[in-house]
């Protein structure tokens, strides 16, 4: 009777001791999780953006931590947590200097881009003007061409427009993106009306 | 003594949309008005546009760069 008393309690103390012990692991394996999970939804929009193998790796591991703190092994998850703000640290200044590299490249375009626009408006205005007061369209631009082209030319100032507010708002992509659209349908214009695109160089 | 060339039309500001006609031997801006808007009647616009080289609209010459509006 004595000897099975002492076999539970000493299988209670061990159960105790193991308690404990995943206890000392619980709190900070969940302090490491949540530590890296809120400094990842800070950055995860960019990081996907301008560095999405990096993030997918970052998220992975975190996925794999959470995981493992999910099955209750926390001196496992805290072992796959331990290095995960470092990386998600590593990760933001990998994600800033893409960005930036990024934006600079795309301001390059932008400066590019923009002169061109209010030029190409200009002519094909000047020509639509001229076609709307004849009485009859040149041989080779039938009515549907013409038609085409003047709501190409509304089109293609609406896209100038929104590219130039864009860009005054700080947002370069979406005034390259824009400024690229208008650009399109100007040439499109252009060949509509039969006008010569600028000699190259 | 070699012809001098004849006068070209004005940049447009230097628009490199804009759009120009070499004159041809027979051309006058009435058929350049029909080829490019189809009315010979808007041939003045084309004269507007190129007063800094066409002093008369009845005069034209072959190798003239003209503007076309």
């Amino acid at each position: 009777m004595q000897r099975k008393f002492l076999h539970t309690a000493a299988a209670l103390a061990i159960l105790l001791l193991f308690a404990s012990a995943c206890a000392n692991y619980r709190e900070p394996a969940q302090a490491a999780i949540n530590e890296a999970d809120t400094a990842l939804q800070n950055i995860a929009a960019d990081a996907q953006k301008y560095a999405p193998d990096q993030y997918r790796a970052v998220a992975d591991q975190l996925e794999s931590a959470k995981s493992t703190f999910a099955k209750g092994d926390y001196k496992a998850a805290l072992a796959a947590a331990r290095d995960l703000p470092g990386k998600v640290t590593e990760l933001a200044s990998t994600t800033t200097a893409a960005k930036d590299q990024a934006v600079a490249a795309l301001k390059d375009e932008w400066n590019s881009l923009s002169g061109d626009i209010p030029q190409m408006v200009e002519a094909i205005q000047s020509r639509v003007d001229m076609l709307s007061k004849s009485r009859k369209l040149p041989k080779n631009i039938d009515q549907a061409s013409f038609d085409a082209a003047k709501s190409g030319l509304e089109s293609m100032k609406q896209d100038w427009t929104a590219a130039t507010q864009a860009s005054a708002a700080g947002n370069v992509e979406e005034a390259v993106a824009r400024v690229k659209s208008a650009q399109q349908k100007g040439n499109e214009v252009l060949g509509l009306l039969k006008m010569q695109p600028p000699s190259p160089g | 003594m070699p012809d001098k060339d004849p006068p070209q039309a004005g940049s447009a500001g230097d628009n490199p949309y804009a759009q120009y006609y070499i004159v041809k031997k027979g051309d006058t801006l009435s058929k350049i008005a029909l080829e490019y808007y189809g009315d010979p009647n808007l041939y003045p616009q084309i004269f507007d546009a190129n007063r800094d080289i066409l002093k008369d609209p009845n005069k034209i010459r072959v190798g003239q760069k003209l503007r076309i509006p």
